[in-house]
């Protein structure tokens, strides 16, 4: 059970930055995930936590101590690589052991506790295969029990899902879950799937550009994203962006226009406290499922759109848009099939709309 | 080996569809004529060599040009006779430490040298992997001489260490498993280090059993250069306790030896066996080592 | 940083074994043999600067004009002619399939097996006059015997055909991995277009395994200019008696040994190692400058 701090850690190779200013708290027992595209700097956030990199600039504490300098072996973590990193001449059973092989633990240690956690992943039935005869399934249910025998403070976790099926992929998802309120250890969890991400976490950690975007629990981050980045990253299909005036700022509300480039239409009420009143351009993140195909687009009041492509998944309709100024808009219909029309008008609820400034961060209301 | 569908397979049978019958079968004969010729070309001197060992000596060879073996007893007893009143046991021991010596001295030599300089990053590699490059240029000629001098100032003139040390700096061996081992996961290297192995440790753990195939191909190259090594031998042990088989069959060559061809041939033969032997086990390895260190090279 | 600096240190330790020996057995004697080849050098243990005098009278000496001479003529036999056969080889293997090119193969792999020593000795004994089984051979069919080894005009070529006998299957090996690797729609598209099976040979099969074929070439070359074994095994295998009759298989590695250990002029055999260096080396250099040019299929 243990408690890991980084504070202002940075990482560099020369003068190219990787990772800058980074500050995280991970609480015992926590499932947290680095999620963010290729190249964000997320492995190497793990790696840096785990020893493997040096840390540039800033400080690591694992359970208060300093763990900057302290040797990968002796942080008490464990690692569960992309490839499994398995040796293929050795067996199940020699593999889970290594660690305590390399500490020349006695073989009755290395029996009980590699027995122990093959119990707990179903591999006991599995020690004395080599890592070519097993699926890729066991193989990385062998990695993480080459962990679990470590009983380490922390399980580091690098993208331990993506060299398996889809199918495999959700069933390791929930087997993951079990092991962690099992072990009820402290994990972090590296992939670039927003939806591994979502299932998995107590909490995430967005990452892109080598900076920490927002920090929060799945549904927060859903709901209240901090910055466009995290708004699109986060939920499929991802946010529709629409450009808008502000045409009028009240105590309570705002009212937009120019929406798609439809200047003449009446603007659009959206409930927001406290607008700062100099903001004239701003950008609005609506989620598909907040936006509508009108069934009537005659007398419907909303924006007009084209109709580019329909994606019918049965129980749900992506009906993709593309409007006046040539803004693309994703709708999604519950429930209901697409007509067929291509000329159609879009409804949006206001309400659910969230405010974006130009730069792409958050205007959130003042608190009531 | 699979056996894939040859390029020349292919154009066999499709002259076979184009041509006649008569004139593919006239081809294919020819084929194998000619196959078994050169294979009997090949084998014949080994095979002849053996005959010479077991056929009755007092039989003229042109009367028996040793075609076939005759006498079974004549040929052990040339082995005893080789054994027992030359110096060829030894020979033959000091020809299998050399060699023995000489394997595992560059097998863990150069697969700890290589392990550095596949799977690591450290100040001046670069400059020392270029020079032990540059040296897979410098053909033998122009060491062997200094050398020689050198291990004479070591005063390692007729020692095993004289014979098996200066040849221990075997480029071409770190060269083979550097390409090996460069093909480790480094995710292997670094889980091993997160389970606390420590640098030699990761080195015997986990590189060298990962390099297996790689390993025993150069253990087999190796054997077969050192086994016939000639030339070193000659120069650096060349008092008769420490003469290789390869010494000994040079001197029952040697113009006034008045060594029987039969004593010469069961030398040869007993100097064959070794190589023979692990050909036949490792032949898969010989041939793909040579051909890798070949294509790749 | 300290662990970074401990690191570092098992990186050297790793390496030094082998650096070690590199430095000691195969630096040095490179930096001394030039020191030595500027010095005379002799019995007497007294040396001085002598300047390029070593050089001078090594080029100077008749040995090294026959030498050259007779290296000349092998070299431009042996390596085209080795090449053809071992191409030829390794088509004909190609040619079948399954077990019998397996068979084929290792039976043209035998000679390579052998150790040096013990193909010329074998050779020598083929090729004894009288008794020899060569000679034998030709009495069958009523010739004269032939001395291969004693008459200047046939031991040259005597020695090729050892030579070629020896390294055929090594090269074959190359260029049949080689063939391997050519796609076989080559050979298809080729069939489509109508060419015979010489055409798809000449058109196909050569360039497409032009990297191998510089390899084998480059390589057979290197060695060849090296030559040393098998001629001093089919002549007097001895510093006192070596390069036959009329120096007729005398080459430059021999004459070279033959000053440092027959006649002990170190400094002279220090100076022709390096001239022999200088024209492997450049001979290296054309050969990899002809395959950036021509090489890359």
């Amino acid at each position: 059970m243990s408690s890991l701090q980084i504070s202002n850690a940075a990482k560099a190779y020369g003068a190219v930055p990787i990772l800058d200013n980074i500050n995280l708290d991970i609480a015992s027992g926590e499932f947290v995930v680095f999620v963010g595209p290729s190249g964000c700097g997320k492995s190497t956030l793990l790696r840096m936590i785990s020893g493997l990199e040096d840390i540039t600039a800033g400080e690591m504490r694992l359970d208060d101590r300093v763990i900057n300098h302290v040797d990968p072996a002796k942080r008490g973590i464990a690692m569960v690589f992309q490839s499994y990193a398995l040796y293929p001449h050795l067996t199940v059973f020699e593999n889970m052991a290594f660690s305590l092989t390399m500490a020349r633990a006695p073989m009755a240690e290395r029996k009980e506790k590699v027995e122990r956690a093959a119990e707990i992943l179903r591999l006991t039935h599995l020690l004395d295969r080599r890592p070519a005869q097993l699926s890729g399934g066991q193989k990385q249910r062998v990695a993480i029990g080459r962990a679990i025998v470590r009983q380490p403070k922390v399980f580091l976790f690098d993208e331990p899902l993506s060299n398996l099926d889809a199918e495999l992929r959700v069933q390791m998802r929930a087997e993951l879950i079990q092991l962690h309120q099992r072990l009820r250890a402290t994990m972090i969890y590296v992939t670039h799937d927003q939806v591994e991400a979502m299932t998995l976490a107590d909490k995430i950690v967005v990452l892109n550009g080598g900076r920490i975007q927002q920090v929060g629990r799945p549904l927060d981050l859903y709901d209240d994203p901090d910055n466009k980045f995290v708004a699109g990253f986060i939920g499929t299909p991802t946010m529709n962006f629409l450009s808008a005036r502000v045409k009028d700022v009240a105590a309570d509300h705002i009212v937009v226009s120019g929406l798609g480039g439809d200047t003449a239409a009446a603007g659009l009420v959206i409930p927001f406290a406290g607008f700062d009143p100099s903001i004239r351009e701003i950008q609005l993140g609506i989620r598909p499922e907040h936006a509508t195909i009108a069934i009537d687009p005659a007398s419907a009041e909303g924006l007009a759109a084209k109709v580019t492509l329909v994606e019918e998944l049965g129980d749900l309709t992506s009906v993709h848009t593309v409007l006046a100024n040539g803004e693309r808009l994703v709708a999604q219909n519950h429930g209901r099939r697409h007509s067929g029309a291509i000329e159609t008008v879009v409804r949006i609820a206001a309400d659910k709309a969230l405010v974006f400034d130009m730069a792409g961060q958050r205007l959130r209301p003042a608190k009531a | 080996m699979s056996t894939t569908v040859t390029p020349a397979a292919t154009l066999s049978s499709a002259s076979a569809s184009i041509a006649s019958r008569r004139s593919v079968s006239i081809a294919t004969i020819l084929k194998w004529l000619v196959a078994i010729c050169v294979a009997i070309v090949a084998v014949f001197p080994i095979w002849w060599m053996f005959n010479v060992v077991f056929s009755h000596p007092g039989v003229p060879i042109s009367i028996n040009p040793r075609l076939y073996p005759t006498s079974l007893s004549a040929g052990l007893n040339n082995i005893l006779t080789i054994f027992t009143e030359t110096d060829y046991l030894r020979a033959y021991y000091v020809s299998v430490m050399y060699t023995l010596l000489t394997i595992i001295g560059i097998l863990l030599f150069s697969s700890m040298a290589a392990f550095e300089f596949a799977q690591f990053q450290f100040p001046g590699k670069n400059l020392l992997f270029g020079i032990v490059m540059i040296s897979l240029m410098v053909p033998k000629a122009v060491t062997i001489i200094p050398t020689y001098l050198l291990t004479v100032q070591l005063g390692w003139l007729n020692t095993m260490q004289g014979l098996v040390v200066p040849g221990l700096a075997s480029a071409f061996g770190l060269f083979m498993l550097i390409q090996f081992m460069k093909s480790i996961p480094a995710e292997m290297i670094e889980a091993a280090r997160l389970d606390g192995a420590n640098h030699f440790q990761i080195y015997w753990h986990v590189a060298i059993p990962l390099s297996k195939n790689a390993l025993i191909t150069l253990a087999i190259l190796t054997f077969m250069s050192t086994w016939g090594n000639y030339i070193w031998p000659l120069i650096v042990a060349p008092s008769p306790t420490m003469y290789t088989v390869g010494q000994v069959v040079g001197l029952f060559n040697a113009p006034y030896s008045h060594t029987t061809v039969d004593i010469v041939m069961t030398a040869n033969l007993l100097a064959a066996v070794p190589p023979l032997i692990f050909f036949l086990i490792f032949q898969r390895q010989i041939v793909e080592g040579i051909a890798h260190s070949g294509t790749k090279g | 940083m300290s662990s970074r600096t401990t690191r570092s240190i098992a990186h050297y330790l790793m390496l030094s074994p082998f650096m070690l020996l590199f430095a000691v057995f195969f630096l040095y004697p490179i930096v001394s043999g030039l020191f030595y080849s500027f010095f005379e050098w002799n019995a007497s243990q007294t040396s001085h600067f002598v300047g390029l005098a070593n050089y001078t009278k090594v080029f100077t000496s008749r040995n090294f004009e026959k030498a050259t001479w007779n290296l000349l003529i092998y070299v431009s036999i042996t390596v085209p002619l080795g090449i053809f056969v071992a191409l030829s080889l390794a088509l004909l293997v190609d040619s079948f399939s399954g077990f019998w090119a397996k068979f084929f193969r290792s039976a043209f792999f035998i000679p390579v097996v052998m150790p040096l020593f013990l193909a010329a000795t074998i050779w020598r004994w083929i090729y004894a006059p009288n008794f020899g089984l060569l000679n034998t051979i030709l009495g069958w069919f009523g010739m004269p015997s032939v001395q291969f080894l004693n008459d200047t005009g046939t031991m040259l070529y005597a020695m090729i055909a050892v030579d070629v006998w020896v390294s055929a299957g090594f090269n074959m090996v190359i260029i049949l991995a080689g063939l391997k690797n050519v796609p076989r729609h080559y050979y298809e598209a080729a069939r489509l277009d109508g060419a015979s099976t010489f055409q798809q040979v000449v058109h196909v099969t050569l360039p497409s395994i032009r990297p191998v074929l510089f390899f084998v070439i480059t390589y057979g070359l290197i060695s060849a200019l090296q030559v040393f074994d098998v001629p001093w095994l089919l002549t007097g295998s001895s510093f006192a008696e070596y390069g036959g009759r009329a120096n007729a298989l005398l080459f430059p590695v021999m004459d070279m040994m033959g000053r440092g250990f027959g006649s002990v002029r170190f400094g002279q055999a220090s100076a022709y190692g390096f001239m022999l260096t200088i024209l492997i080396v450049c001979v290296t250099a054309v050969m990899f400058a002809l395959r950036k040019k021509f090489g890359d299929a």
